[in-house]
């Protein structure tokens, strides 16, 4: 599922997608359509920007995704605005990405879904550990 | 009334007395009537301590004629505003029979007050007993009224210091909110724009014009990339080189996806200003592209990249060891011009060095330490 609401962006997120094997469930554009999304078609995985149609709602979208037991990432411009926790995702890609960042991205996050644990994480994806120990860092 | 007329009566017997115990000339006598200081002497042993003598200063002071005083006790110098707790530190010092300076606000008979610095103290005989208190009084309601000035003076400086602080604090938040607004649409017009090529390469049949469309989002990306890290450090006008090439060169060997380029960094902070990230994150994309493209991604190989600073200068240098493949002409000159003129602006010196199947291309400029540092 991708959760999106610039759809030309959304559209090329999908075609990334699916070139590297994986099919695209459903795009919503809001909180309201994810939500219904969720209901209608339980997705195996999602990216969702922050910024949505119906306002920084995104997060809110990962909380939900999180209570149902769904593995996300955020995919957005600013992710000092994620909550320490991440709202439960597995990390974040920062916009704008690269296609190799996204392609490496997606790599790890299906090697990781497919239980292979022994993989390292792509310098385009922030994991949620390393928001934290950056920001320990910079208290300390 | 009679007995108050009485007391009256008695108060001023015994301040008669007293000047009159003193000798027609006596200076002290002489000099408490005349000084300038109000003056007031007491009867603590008459029921109510009152006043049995007073001075021609008191009398300025107070407005209250000798008459309109002797006899009665002080208190009737205090009014609504007076502090209670100054006239309870007062009686308990005339019960104890101490001294006592003491501020207090007092009011005189045409019902203006005045700030009163009281000094009072027990007068005792050879035995020891106290026979009067005197009391002496001076007006600093001046003093009083310019630390009041002063304090409201002061008051209103903090308020508007204050008022003006919330303006800059809000007009601080409002730049802050559309600086994030900018970078945030900067980001997603980068996004759009390496979007809207993508589409394009994605939708021509044509190879060659496809190649061209991903050589330009290749650039169009580097930028995004400079973009990103442009503001994840807190201080938005530096910039690590070293920190770019990680991520550049990382993402790209990891997404060719060969096991046999062998990557290796030497990478070391370098901290430039933001107006040289731009063209030194091309340089760093130019030479790592060109190392791909002369056969890296066909056949595999070595690449080594080094970005540290040296004597005083900053080198970028590239190594990669790969068996050469036809070079497209058109892509290696539009690679060659972005890295000569990226090279120029940052005035920076190329040296490429090709042994065998080892190119080594080095990139060396002076850094200012100053400028390095400065904002």
């Amino acid at each position: 599922m991708i959760v999106e609401d610039e759809m030309l962006l959304a559209m090329e997120l999908e075609s990334e997608v699916e070139m590297a094997g994986h099919q695209v469930g459903g795009m919503a554009v809001s909180r309201t359509q994810a939500r219904d999304l969720l209901q209608s078609n339980r997705p195996d995985f999602a990216f969702v920007d922050i910024h949505l149609q119906d306002g920084p709602t995104g997060i809110d979208v990962g909380r939900d995704l999180a209570a149902a037991g769904i593995p996300f990432v955020f995919v957005s411009g600013n992710i000092k605005r994620l909550p320490e926790d991440f709202a439960g995702a597995l990390g974040a890609i920062e916009k704008p990405y690269t296609v190799n960042g996204m392609k490496n991205a997606l790599g790890y996050i299906s090697a990781i879904i497919g239980g292979n644990l022994d993989v390292a994480p792509p310098p385009s994806l922030v994991l949620a550990e390393d928001v934290a120990v950056s920001s320990l860092r910079r208290h300390g | 009334m009679q007995d108050k007329e009485k007391r009256r009566h008695d108060a001023q017997d015994a301040g008669d007395r007293l000047v009159a115990r003193q000798v027609r000339e006596d200076p002290f006598a002489a000099a408490f009537k005349a000084t300038r200081m109000p003056m007031i002497v007491t009867d603590p042993n008459q029921d109510d301590n009152p006043i049995i003598f007073c001075n021609a200063a008191f009398e300025r002071l107070t407005g209250y004629s000798s008459d309109e005083v002797v006899g009665r006790n002080c208190r009737f110098l205090q009014g609504p505003e007076t502090s209670q707790e100054a006239v309870t530190r007062i009686r308990d010092a005339v019960r104890a029979g101490s001294d006592i300076a003491i501020d207090i606000l007092n009011y005189r008979k045409d019902g203006a007050s005045f700030w009163n610095a009281l000094f009072l103290s027990p007068v005792r005989d050879e035995a020891g007993k106290i026979v009067y208190f005197f009391a002496s009084q001076l007006d600093f309601s001046n003093v009083k009224s310019r630390e009041a000035d002063l304090a409201a003076a002061r008051h209103r400086a903090e308020e508007e210091v204050a008022r003006h602080t919330e303006t800059l604090e809000a007009a601080v938040k409002a730049k802050t909110l559309l600086v994030h607004e900018v970078d945030h649409r900067v980001k997603n017009n980068l996004l759009t724009m390496a979007s809207i090529v993508k589409l394009q390469a994605r939708i021509t049949k044509d190879d060659v014009q496809k190649r061209a469309l991903l050589a330009v989002l290749n650039r169009v990306e580097a930028l995004s990339t400079v973009q990103r890290k442009l503001f994840t450090l807190d201080d938005v006008s530096r910039f690590d080189i070293a920190d770019f090439t990680r991520e550049m060169v990382v993402d790209l060997v990891g997404a060719v996806g060969r096991d046999d380029i062998r990557l290796t960094l030497d990478l070391h902070p370098v901290y430039v200003p933001a107006v040289k990230a731009t063209p030194l994150s091309l340089i760093v994309n130019e030479l790592v592209g060109d190392a791909v493209r002369r056969g890296l991604s066909d056949g595999g190989g070595d690449i080594h990249v080094v970005v540290k600073r040296l004597n005083g200068h900053f080198l970028i240098r590239v190594q990669d060891t790969s068996i050469p493949v036809k070079v497209d002409e058109e892509s290696a000159e539009v690679g060659r011009i972005l890295l000569d003129t990226s090279a120029r602006q940052v005035e920076a010196k190329i040296e490429k060095h090709v042994d065998g199947h080892r190119t080594t291309v080095d990139v060396t400029l002076l850094v200012d330490a100053a400028q390095e540092n400065s904002h």
